[in-house]
Parts: C-alpha cells; structure tokens; sequence
C-alpha cells in the first residue's frame, strides 16, 4: 500500500503523457478486459452492499417507519432532527456514549504500543524456527470468538469461583467492579489481538535496509540503540498510519466483545453504543433512532479520521492518503 | 377508438374486480372457493424434530381447514429465540405470514402504529358468530381484549395459558431430613434451614464443603426471588395501584418490594445466597450446580426441577447424589396478613398473542384459522396426537405421555407451538392428572403440589383496558437489563451500601423511562375509568 503508492505528481505526468500518446479508456479496457472483469465483483460488492443500503439513511430523519421505503415516509419532527434531539436527551445514549469513547481510548492507548514492543520483541529472536512456532501460538487468541474467550474468562476470573481466585484464596472482583472489569477488558483485547497486529509491524521492519543495522554497529551501537535509532524510525510511517486508522474508529464499537463480557454488576461501564443500538433497534424497533445514532457515529469517526490525517501529515508524515 | 376500447376494457375489468370482491364467496361458514393462507410456526430446531412446516401435524390442521373452511394452508417457520427479530424482518419487507403471534405486544403495537397491522374490530363484530370456538377457549368478553377505549381498534387476540402458576420455592428435602428439620413454612423457618445447611456443609457435602451454596439465584432477581419480594408487599394494596406500578412483570415497581430485597442483600452477607451469581447470564452454570447436588433451595418456574426428562435437574440429583436426594416444592414467604402471597397472570391476556400484519389478504380465513386451531377436538388432537404412540389412557382418564419419536415426535411441549391460541395442557377434566404425568421419573403427588403452590393464595390484577401507553413502547428491553442490573448490583452491595445502591439504580430506572410508565398510566386511568392514584 505504502510502497507501491504513487504521488499525485507521478499520477498526472502518466495521465498527461497518455493523453498526448492517443489512449482513451477504450484501449485501456481492450487491453486489460481480463482485470477489469475481475474488478466487477469488489465493484458490485460495494454498490450492493455499501452504497445501496446508504439511501436507508434517510430513516434517521424520518418518521419510524420500515414498512415503506424511507423516501415514502414523512419526515420527523423538528425539521427532521427529531431522532437526534431525543438521543441527546437520552441518558442511557449519552451513558453508552462515554463508555465508548472511554473504552475505545483506553484501547488505543494501552493496546497500540503493545503489538509494536511484541513485533520488536519478535524481531530480535535469533533462532528461526522458535521464532516462528511464537509467532503462530501469538497468532491464535485471534481466531477465537469473543463467546468463547467471555466463558473462559469467567472460569478463570470468577470472583469466588474462579480459577485464580481460588488458587490463591482470594476474592478479588476481576470482572465484577466497574474499573476491574474495564482493566479486565482491555488486557484481554490485548491478549486477543496484539499477536495479530504484529504482523504489519513485522512486515514494515522487514524492510528496512540491513545495511543501516551494520552502519550502526560499525558505529558501534548496542542492541538498544539499533532498536532506537533504526527500527523504530523505520516503523514510524506504519505505526501513524495504524493510529490514524484506530483513530478512526473511536466511536465505532465492537458488539460481541462488550456484549459477551458484560454482567449486570458492570453495566455502567459496558454498555456501548453498539449495545444501545441492539437494545432500541432490533430488539425495540426503534430503527429511525437506531439509524441516527448510527449516522452520528460514522460522522464523527470521518470527522476524527480526516483531523488526525491532517495532523499526521502537519507533522512530516505521509498519512493515509 | 384505441382509447375507448382501452377505456372500456378497464372498466369491464374493474367491474369484475368489484363483483369478485363483493361477494365474498363464504357461504354457510365455508369459502365456495379455496383460500390460502400463511401462519407463522416457531422453529426450535430440536435434535431428532421434525420440518415445523410439514410433518403429521401440519397435515391434520391443513386437512382439518381444508374440509370445514376450504382454505389452504402453509406454514412459515419463525426462530423460536429470535421471533421477534425475525417478525421484523419479514414485517418490513412485506412478506409476513398472514397470521403471526408473539409473546411482545409492544411489537404488535408499534407495528400497528406504522400501519402494519389489521383492526380486527370489524371482523369481529360481523363475523363473531363463526368464532364459537374461539369464545369458548378464551371467553366471549376477552375478544375485545384489547379494544382501544379512544379509536375502538383491535390490533391482537389474546391466548389463553389454562395454568397460570408461576414460581414455586424448592428445598432439598434429603439435606432437611439428614439435619432433622422439617419443610419450612415462614420466612423465619426457610432462613434457619439456610443458616442450617450453610453451617453443616461438611456433613452435607463432605469434601465438597466449599462448594456449598444453601439458596441459589440468577440475575433475574425479579423471577427467582419473586415470592420473596412480593411477600413485603402490603396485602391491602389496590388493584388500581398495582395496575398503575406494574408495568414490570418481575414486580419492581410495587408497594414496598425494596424490602424483600433488603432481605435478600442481607442473606448474602450472611453467606446464604451463591456468590458469584452476579456474574453469570445464563442458567448452565447454575443448573450443572444444582444437578452436582450444591444447591440447598432456589426458587423458580414451578417445574423447573421436573423439566427435560433424563436430563431434567431431579434425574440428575438422583444420579449424582442418590436415590433420595430431591427438591420439594414448599410455601412459606408469608406477607403482612399471613398469607403466602403469589401474583398471577390472568388465564387470558397475559400469555401469547395473535395478529394479521397488513399484508394478510384473507382476513377472514385468517381469522377462521384462529377458531379451527382453538376448537377444544384440535387442541386435544395435537397435544395428545396418537393412542400408543404418544400416549397412553391411564385408569382414570388421565393422558401419560410416551416420549414419541419419528414422524411422530412433537417439536414444542405439547405442541404449545401449533396451538397459538393456548399455552399449555388443555384437556378439560383430564389436564390435572394429565399435566402430573407428563413429567417421567417426578412422583406425581410432588407435581400437583408444586403446581399448586404457585398458585396458593393467588391474585390476579385486574385488567385495566386503557389502551396504548405509549411510554412503554420505546424503552423495553433496556428497562429489563436496568432492572437486572440494579436488583443485582443491590444484593451484592454490602449492607451499608444498601440503600445507597438500590436508590440510585431505582432513580436510573425511573430517569430511563420508568418515571414515564407510570406516569402515563396514572393519567390514562384517570382518562378512561375516572380513578386517581396518587403519585
């Protein structure tokens, strides 16, 4: 993506030297029929399913209607802003707001340095085929569902019942108290997904040059130094464009793993927006407020993900785009 | 000349039309020419079940309807757990079956309000006479049911659930005799046998002492601590009062309930209540608990122990623990004049209902299905089915029920799932007897008592028919989980913190619509029946 990545320049010479060599796009479809053929599918994929169904936002400025397609049905109140009004009325919206957020940049935070120590960590292992097997066993929290971790993390975790708690006697509230249960949550995304995320590190760091791992030796730099100096500056454009990208989702939410590891003790601090959203939408059939809660989310996250793209590229980097 | 004749084709076609229409071709209760129709089914997708949408029993109600009414019918399966989700689904896109039921009125109101459902009251009133058999199932008077007192609109019918009992308390009755105490019947004597059963783990359980949990309960309080709860309810309380507080089954709104939780918060700082409670969403892990033998008494539907015949929780008891190892039902939770109090639903409108989305073109068949599939020879035909297959006559008259398989094997209890109208046994005098043998392995004397505890000292709350409370329709589901959460985060909480955490998760509660409920419910009874409770 980053390195096959053509700039705008680049782009406009080819475009200018074309137009004078007399191709149109009819040459181009002649002579590449069998790749555009292949793009038909993707193509279709998107205007199927993400395009076609954006025409349903409307419902969130319509009345809750879904037995008539959304430009059938009346607007809403307040010059169609009703659904929205009332969210922010909401305390219950406005509870799964800041459990979002608070989760998500609990998230960010703690979980984005950990699949870059673990890649570096992975990186300095000299003996290949151990290095490998790690790999793989790192790899494979994030093939389970979040069903099957929320039962196994009740078996180990239990307050009195647990695995843990009971080895050791104690009785400590892992899951059962609002902050336990938010550090709880966060260490075992981490655990599910930092082996995972390793692997776009691991990718990056094997391009960079090992002529400049022997420069700093001749320079004589210790193993530190080489990781300081050489591969984290080699990483730096991946690690921002990943922060840009999580940034991006700030407000988004997962469900299953909110959903799945919550209890009743918690609920304060675990209802997500996602939560929200299956609790008044599928389950209460309140679509046009589902849909507008929904709507604002992806608003927000666009907002975020354009700013920190922007401030990516303020700050010498390339961005996203 | 292209357009009159153009013009006078439609014409003569839409004559037709009209004369089609006219008459609708329903001649002494039967439909001169066949009808077809679509009804919902729950699938439950059982191990060894047979296709929901054609199997014996579909075959005898599609010959059934085609003989008494011509009209056809076809079966459209419907998630058992997901049924509403799935209903919504096939609502939207207009492809709901003809006849659907639910167990959520909110959904059938809110469907009604976008205009999805069919206003049965003109049915009714012109063709209540070929419903006799739906009269004599659920009572001529609750056909109007749910008439709405300002429009004069029926958008569901209700069902009938002929055994209303909910919740019966269950003790082991081994632990008791081993310790020398006999069934408790106060609130005092239930809370010695706990304090009893917790002090004597070792004898009880031997090496297995730290495992012992003298009363169980999930995070749905309200249904497993409900006669307990209700017990600190004032017997003296008004229906008008308990209709205006009752939006919430588990009861959490009425007089006084905070009390019977204190009680509860204080049994589980006494060590009595399963600890880690809080923590688990679904049974399996209390279930596989009371089946090990650990659990001393919990509380719960009334055949809850009898349930699931070799895998129910009494076969395992015997299994893991012994011949007379086994759950009693008792009765003890007595309220303010000594009586062990139980709030009941009614028979009729507190269980299934049925409706006609939109886009059922037969309202008429639809509704005749109703009357075919409540008609007392159907209803026995499919909760019994065949004399040796899937029963036997017992001296008495009573029906034992075989474990059938093969073709003949029935998906749902009874086959609750094909009998919409009634949930439940429904075999006039032989139900009794009939519903004490149904569960294998439990002695029936053990099954009539506990149905008849649930049912003890029963009250059922007036129906106040003021229509739509509008308040209820948005907040739903999230005041159950409200509800869940702050029942269980009070228990848990120690006993200084009480107070403090029932108050503030009640004051959530009522802040996240539940102020809104009663509100309008004070209001609305006021409107229709001029009666003022106070706030």
């Amino acid at each position: 993506m980053l390195q096959g990545e053509r700039t705008t320049k680049q782009a406009d010479a080819y475009r200018l030297r074309n137009k004078k060599m007399g191709f149109s796009w009819k040459t181009y479809l002649k002579r590449y029929w069998t790749l555009y053929l292949l793009l038909v599918l993707p193509i279709a994929f998107f205007i199927i399913f993400r395009y076609t169904p954006m025409a349903y936002i409307l419902l969130a400025f319509k009345k809750n209607n879904i037995l008539q397609p959304p430009w059938q049905v009346a607007w809403a109140k307040d010059n169609g802003f009703e659904w929205f009004i009332k969210a922010f009325n909401d305390k219950n919206f406005i509870d799964a707001l800041r459990n979002t957020i608070v989760l998500n940049l609990l998230d960010l935070i703690v979980g984005t340095p950990m699949p870059i120590i673990m890649a570096i960590l992975l990186n300095e292992l000299a003996y290949p085929r151990f290095k490998r097997i790690t790999q793989t066993v790192l790899y494979l929290p994030h093939f389970l569902s979040w069903v099957i971790i929320s039962s196994i993390t009740l078996r180990l975790f239990a307050t009195n019942d647990g695995l843990i708690n009971r080895a050791f006697g104690t009785a400590i509230p892992f899951v059962g108290t609002e902050n336990n249960w938010r550090a709880t949550y966060i260490m075992l995304g981490i655990w599910k997904e930092c082996g995972w995320n390793t692997i776009i590190y691991l990718a990056a760091l094997t391009a960079i040059s090992p002529e400049l791992y022997e420069a700093a030796e001749v320079d004589g730099a210790g193993r530190l130094r080489k990781i300081w100096h050489v591969t984290l500056p080699g990483i730096r454009s991946t690690i921002i464009v990943l922060l840009i990208m999580n940034l991006g989702h700030i407000l988004g939410s997962e469900f299953d793993r909110p959903f799945t590891l919550s209890n009743p003790l918690v609920e304060g601090a675990s209802k997500t927006i996602s939560i929200f959203v299956y609790e008044r939408g599928i389950q209460g059939s309140q679509f046009s407020l589902s849909t507008a809660v929904g709507l604002f989310q992806s608003l927000v996250c666009v907002i975020f993900l354009l700013l920190s793209n922007w401030l990516a590229k303020k700050f010498g980097e390339r961005g996203v785009w | 000349m292209k357009r009159i004749l153009a013009l006078v084709l439609a014409l003569a076609l839409l004559a037709t039309l009209t004369t089609v229409f006219a008459d609708d071709g329903f001649v002494d209760g039967k439909f001169t020419e066949t009808r077809h129709i679509t009804v919902e089914i729950f699938n439950r997708n059982n191990d060894g079940g047979t296709d929901p949408t054609n199997n014996v029993w579909t075959d005898f109600i599609k010959q059934g309807m085609l003989e008494k009414y011509n009209v056809e019918v076809e079966f459209v399966s419907v998630g058992r757990w997901t049924e509403v989700d799935d209903l919504n689904n096939l609502l939207a896109i207009g492809d709901a079956p003809d006849i659907c039921y639910t167990y959520s009125a909110p959904t059938i109101l809110n469907y009604a309000g976008m205009g999805g459902v069919i206003d049965l009251a003109p049915y009714l009133e012109e063709y209540g006479d070929q419903l006799g058999d739906l009269k004599a199932l659920i009572g001529e008077e609750n056909l109007f049911y749910d008439k709405d007192p300002a429009t004069g609109t029926v958008y569901m019918l209700q069902g009938a659930m002929p055994n209303n009992g909910r919740i019966t308390t269950f003790i082991r009755k081994d632990w008791l005799d081993k310790l020398g105490l006999a069934e408790p019947t106060t609130t005092e004597q239930f809370h010695d046998a706990l304090v009893a059963f917790r002090d004597n783990a070792e004898t009880l359980l031997g090496a297995d002492a730290d495992k012992m949990v003298p009363y169980s309960t999930s995070t749905d309080i309200g249904w497993r601590n409900d006669l307990m709860s209700i017990s600190f309810v004032p017997d003296d309380v008004t229906d008008e009062t308990l209709f205006v507080y009752g939006y919430d089954d588990r009861h959490l709104l009425y007089p006084n309930y905070k009390e019977g939780i204190r009680q509860l918060n204080a049994w589980y700082n006494e060590g009595l209540v399963w600890k880690d409670f809080a923590l688990y969403s679904d049974s399996t892990e209390e279930d596989n608990m009371m089946k090990a033998g650990y659990v001393g008494a919990f509380m719960h539907n009334w055949d809850y122990p009898f349930r699931n015949g070799e895998d129910s929780i009494a076969a395992n008891l015997v299994r893991n623990v012994g011949e007379d190892a086994m759950y009693v039902p008792i009765d003890c939770f007595q309220n303010d004049a000594g009586i062990t109090r139980k709030f009941l639903g009614s028979v009729v409108g507190s269980d299934r209902k049925t409706f006609l989305p939109a886009t059922c073109e037969e309202p008429l068949a639809a509704l005749l299905y109703i009357n075919f599939i409540s008609s007392a020879d159907t209803i026995k035909y499919l909760q019994t089915g065949l004399e040796g297959t899937n029963f036997e006559l017992t001296a008495d008259g009573a029906y034992q029920i075989l474990p059938a398989t093969g073709e003949w094997v029935k998906n749902s209890g009874n086959n609750i799932d094909y009998t919409m109208t009634v949930n439940g046994l429904y075999l006039g005098e032989a139900t009794d007897a009939s519903t004490a043998l149904s569960y294998p392995g439990i002695p029936a004397d053990i099954v009539i008592q506990a149905n008849a505890y649930s049912k003890t000292n029963g009250r059922i709350v007036k129906h106040f028919n003021v229509g739509t409370i509008v308040a209820e329709n948005d907040v739903g589901t999230s005041l159950t989980s409200k509800r869940d959460a702050l029942l269980t985060k009070a228990v848990t909480a120690s006993v200084e913190d009480f107070d403090a955490e029932f108050d503030a998760g009640m004051a959530d509660y009522l802040a996240s619509g539940g102020q809104a409920i009663i509100d309008e419910r004070i209001e609305k009874l006021a409107e229709v029946y001029g009666i003022q409770v106070e706030k």
